[in-house]
């Protein structure tokens, strides 16, 4: 399943979302091809962290469609657990595995679910690890890491999967203002590379400087799409104003 | 400010004080606690004493016959060396019971290496079982190679103990692992059932259900279903084992953030990969002082089977001095046999607590 850029990665299309009798997606519809970078952001409540996770079905949609790399997501759990093989996520608090090291984190997916045997999967893994400039960690447990470590970690164990698209909500919003930045430029480098990535951060810096288009959500739709600089310097909608004068203002 | 002067001025190393200045410290700090602490250990000193002294100085070690005791004044240990295997065998036939010891031994073997961090694996953990029960079972029962045959009727003794509570645990816990997982069942008419079913089964004492299972059973079931009294006896006290450890199992799994396993899935892991390799494992460390706690009592318990006519070793040791002649000493006996319960549990516990530490590096 590779992706050619130009190809449409993520397909969503009138989606809707309930949880019980309450409504919190409306109507969403997001294009989104291959090797594009987009940031979403909105107030808290919105639903982007809602959106993001319908997108590998850790949420159930009740109405609308989306279609992953030209899979529809339905039922099927067979059909589940193949896109998520392509789809990786970074979480705001880590989820590292804390019973196993560094190392074992990371060639857990690709052993069970690739079934690459264990040298092939630890090489990558050390690879990997390298890549988020954290290898002398192998061996650690995550309860021995720093919050921007073990992000850092969550990063590589996803990329293990080697995943066509990457997924990201809040992945700097638990940490320490000083740590944000290793975790900002891991990112950087791989939207660089030219990964697919869906990203919910309010890291505007970030954003002017990676991403693609900026998607503003607010009470569960998209309010605003547009590229950066035009969202950030010339926001259309009252609601986008609002909110950049909230987050930049002070 | 006064924390000022810690940050600019030189701070002490901590003093640790020596064992007698904290001695002094801790007991003996007012005349009142002094004079506490001198009264408990005149009591203890006593108490100390007085059992040493009816325990070994005045107790009476030969293995004569029963008269040997008559002038004693503290333990007849007498009553154990000639009736010790009675006490550990039952009513074994005599001639037979080094095949009793050797599958003594063999469960013992089978336990010991089976808490060694090595076998912890799926299939290593099963080959052990099976071969210890192999051993075991063919010990006991015999009828090959020349070896009479013993029914199970006739089992008794530390051996019946040791296989009551080894099978119970052994069946009990993966028991106990399904009823868990059950529980949390997305479809809720598993989950309400399945719940029904341990809290119907927890509000019964186990005396209730070793009960049905010895006599009412049989009434119930076609014949070739019923199996020996041994065996729905261990079925039913392997039920009741998998009920309780089934809520600590759920416990130490709702100790978990919602999310490991929607990480493990965001990763592609299905749902046992994600039970096996990221709840269960982490759900077992935050559960574990209770499981063995749970298995501790279970070993205790094991007593209750002889109720329903098993000769188990707290059976034995009452037929041990239910003689005319060993009457006297039913002390000693007791004494004997809380002394095996006791090596046994307190092993259990300190294994517990190896657990623990090794497991907690892996936590912090
Ligand atoms: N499990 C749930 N059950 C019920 N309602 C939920 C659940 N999860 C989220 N919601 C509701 O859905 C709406 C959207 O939540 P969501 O977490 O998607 O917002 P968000 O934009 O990610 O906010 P934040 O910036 O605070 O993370 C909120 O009103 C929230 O209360
Ligand atoms: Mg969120």
């Amino acid at each position: 399943m590779n992706t050619q850029s130009g190809e449409i990665a993520v397909d969503v299309k009138s989606l809707a979302k309930f949880y019980g009798a309450h409504q919190v997606l409306f109507d969403v519809s997001l294009s989104v091809a291959a090797g594009e970078k987009i940031v979403i952001c909105g107030p808290s409540g919105s639903g982007k962290s809602t959106l993001i996770r319908c997108l590998n079905k850790l949420e159930d949609h009740q109405a609308g469609t989306i279609r992953m790399l030209g899979t529809e997501l339905n039922e099927d759990l067979a059909n589940i657990n193949e896109i998520r093989r392509d789809v990786g996520m970074v979480f705001q608090h880590f989820n590292l595995f804390p019973h196993l090291t560094v190392l074992e984190n990371c060639v857990l997916a690709p052993m069970l679910v690739r079934r690459q045997d264990r040298r092939t999967a630890e090489e990558q893994a050390m690879l990997y690890l390298e890549r988020v400039r954290i290898p002398q960690k192998a061996g650690s447990y995550p309860g021995e890491l720093s919050g921007g470590q073990q992000q850092r970690v969550a990063i590589a164990r996803a990329l293990c999967m080697r995943p066509e698209i990457m997924l990201f909500d809040e992945p700097t919003s638990a940490l320490d203002p000083e740590m944000i930045s290793e975790v900002l430029d891991v990112m950087i480098e791989l939207a660089q590379d030219g990964m697919t990535m869906l990203c919910v951060t309010h890291e505007m810096g970030f954003a002017r400087k990676v991403a693609d288009r900026v998607v503003f959500m607010d009470k569960g739709r998209i309010v605003e799409e547009a590229a950066p600089s035009d969202f950030f310097d010339n926001p259309r909608h009252e609601r986008s104003k609002l909110f950049l004068s909230q987050i930049l203002g002070h | 400010m006064s924390n000022v002067a810690i940050v600019s001025g030189e701070i002490p190393p901590p003093r640790h004080d020596t064992f007698l200045a904290a001695v002094r410290k801790g007991y003996f700090a007012t005349p009142g606690a002094a004079a506490v602490t001198s009264v408990c250990l005149a009591l203890i000193a006593l108490a100390v004493w007085t059992v040493f002294r009816w325990a070994v100085l005045d107790a009476v070690w030969s293995s004569g016959g029963p008269n040997v005791c008559q002038q004693a004044t503290g333990a007849c240990w007498a009553v154990i060396a000639a009736r010790w295997r009675l006490i550990f065998f039952g009513l074994y036939p005599y001639d037979e019971q080094w095949r009793s010891a050797l599958a003594c031994a063999a469960i013992l073997a089978t336990v010991a290496v089976s808490c060694f961090p090595f076998s912890w694996s799926a299939t290593r953990l099963p080959l052990v079982w099976i071969a210890g029960y192999g051993v075991f079972y063919g010990l006991m029962r015999g009828g090959f190679l020349g070896l009479p045959t013993v029914l199970e009727t006739q089992w008794g003794g530390l051996s019946l103990t040791l296989f009551v509570f080894s099978t119970v645990v052994v069946t009990g816990m993966p028991l106990a692992v399904c009823l868990a997982l059950l529980r949390r069942s997305r479809l809720p008419v598993i989950a309400r059932t399945v719940a029904v079913l341990i809290d119907g089964i927890r509000s019964l004492p186990l005396v209730a259900i070793l009960f049905t299972a010895a006599i009412i059973i049989p009434y119930a079931l076609p014949h070739f279903l019923v199996g020996d009294k041994l065996y729905r006896v261990i079925a039913g006290f392997s039920l009741f084992f998998a009920v309780y450890q089934a809520e600590i199992i759920r416990g130490g799994m709702q100790a978990l953030p919602a999310g490991q396993e929607e990480a493990a899935h965001a990763l592609g892991l299905n749902y046992w990969q994600t039970m096996s390799r990221i709840v269960l494992p982490q759900a077992f460390r935050h559960a574990l002082p209770p499981t063995i706690n749970q298995v501790v009592i279970t070993f205790m318990e094991t007593s209750l089977i002889v109720i329903i006519g098993f000769f188990e070793v707290m059976a034995s040791g009452n037929a041990a001095f239910s003689t005319a002649e060993w009457s006297a000493t039913y002390v000693e006996v007791y004494v004997f046999v809380a002394a095996i319960y006791f090596a046994f549990t307190f092993t259990l516990s300190r294994y517990g607590a190896y657990l623990e530490r090794r497991l907690n590096v892996a936590r912090h």
